[in-house]
């Protein structure tokens, strides 16, 4: 316990580095997801197989070779990044994929019937969008955003392999001290720790996100699964 | 800068290794998250006291925490209170008990859509338990679940990466390695994604022949 409470200042900092990671990622991959979300459900074909690309793509290459590919071969083009730029962007690549799919899932799940009635009414398609879809589709994508966070927070700890000094890597250094001064590695315990937190964390944003479902969704808009197979365990 | 293909082809054993110690973790991985995952589902179906409660615990805890972590814990944490286990078992024993949590929802998902009267048809043909389990219940789980497990094992076999983390020389391993002393990214980078891709395109095929094929009883 010790350890925790002369360390308590850097662990601060850890954890406020990791919520900085994760609400960079999720405000970018939020951003990258709704443009081509959107963009993907418009009738172009050849927009829509380059998006499905992009999707597939980053979600076939492990997480870890993505961010390490951002890392190591940008900054070869010239493009210098700082760790933590090139963590949020291998994470907004990959987020983003995932997200892309929430938002048209979303989106494609507003019954076909909305669309035309819109339409009979004379509305553009823009209108249709902001006005129709839009409400409808929000109450379906938010608690998987939501889930998607969960998956984000964890997947922060990977700075910890590029240098960031989150979460984990302050585990580490306070583990390396220790083992340095006291001769006894405190491992077990820090580790056991740094789950216990991120456990705690991902917790709450599990229930957070399953709350939303309930809530949103008290009134049956569509009963489509809107998760795409497989998302939730690809970290 | 070019993209240097002899370069790649000087390198291609160690890749090839590195894939190998890949499918060597990933094979033995999917099959003790197979077992996990089939255990843990007959322990919370048939509400096994201590052990579903157990099992509900332990899959929320892998759920909820990052896999770099757990691989920590396991591979530097545990030795710390006297168990050491080799960077290869820690994996496969990470990556199991990961993919476990994922497979025990996935079995348990498919065991719940199986009607109630085939368990009392199964007892009423003198079936116990065991049974009932093994030959009734089990086969047609699989089928329904059968894409969420392969969903599963592709994403165990992407996780295989995070393995590099506690050197072990898997396919990432080999290419960081290869990159800290010849400086060839592009080229490495190249060939790790198309190995993936290749991987994970592979196993996607495979599960939808798999899929046909255990629908065949079912079709007209």
């Amino acid at each position: 316990m010790d350890v925790l409470i002369e360390n308590s200042v850097l662990i601060g900092k850890g954890l406020s580095m990791t919520l900085g990671l994760a609400v960079f990622t999720l405000i970018l991959s939020t951003i990258v997801s709704v443009i081509l979300g959107v963009l993907a459900t418009l009738p172009g074909r050849a927009l829509r197989w380059i998006i499905h690309g992009y999707v597939e793509f980053f979600r076939a290459i492990p997480l870890i070779v993505n961010i390490f590919f951002v890392y190591f071969v940008l900054p070869m083009f010239g493009v210098d990044l700082s760790p933590f730029t090139a963590v949020v962007t291998g994470l907004t690549l990959w987020g983003s994929a995932n997200g892309i799919e929430i938002v048209r899932g979303g989106i494609e799940a507003v019954p076909p019937h909305q669309w035309r009635s819109a339409w009979a009414l004379g509305m553009r398609r823009w209108e249709v969008y902001l006005h129709v879809v839009a409400p409808q589709a929000i109450r379906l994508i938010v608690p998987p955003f939501t889930g998607l966070l969960t998956l984000l927070v964890q997947a922060t700890s990977l700075g910890a392999l590029v240098g960031v000094t989150e979460f984990l890597k302050v585990g580490q250094i306070i583990i390396e001290r220790g083992a340095i001064m006291e001769g006894v590695s405190p491992a077990f315990f820090i580790y056991g720790f740094v789950l216990v937190v991120y456990f705690i964390i991902c917790s709450a944003l599990s229930w957070l996100s399953r709350y939303l479902e309930r809530r949103l969704n008290r009134k049956p808009a569509s009963k489509q699964q809107v998760l795409p197979s497989g998302m939730r365990e690809s970290v | 800068m070019e993209f240097d293909v002899a370069y790649l082809a000087q390198q291609w054993p160690a890749l090839l290794s590195g894939l190998w110690m890949t499918c060597k973790v990933t094979v033995l991985a999917v099959f003790f998250s197979l077992v996990i995952g089939l255990l843990g589902a007959a322990f919370r179906l048939f509400r096994v006291p201590v052990l579903a409660q157990l099992t509900l615990g332990y899959v929320e805890f892998i759920r909820n925490t990052p896999i770099l972590v757990q691989l920590f814990f396991i591979f530097y944490g545990l030795p710390a209170v006297g168990f050491g286990i080799s960077p290869f078992w820690s994996g496969v024993l990470c990556l199991s008990l990961w993919a476990g949590a994922y497979q025990v929802e996935n079995v348990r998902g498919g065991l719940l859509t199986i009607e109630k009267g085939l368990r009392e048809a199964s007892f009423a043909l003198n079936l116990n338990l065991n049974q009932y389990f093994r030959l009734v219940a089990l086969p047609l789980a699989v089928r329904t679940s059968l894409p969420s497990m392969l969903n599963t094992s592709i994403s165990l076999l992407k996780n295989s990466s995070y393995l590099q983390a506690i050197g072990l020389a898997e396919l990432t391993f080999v290419a960081i390695d290869r990159i800290a002393t010849d400086f060839r990214a592009v080229e490495m980078f190249a060939a790790i994604g198309v190995l993936y891709l290749g991987l994970v395109v592979l196993l996607s095929m495979a599960a939808s022949v798999v899929e046909h094929r255990l629908k065949k009883p079912f079709r007209s």
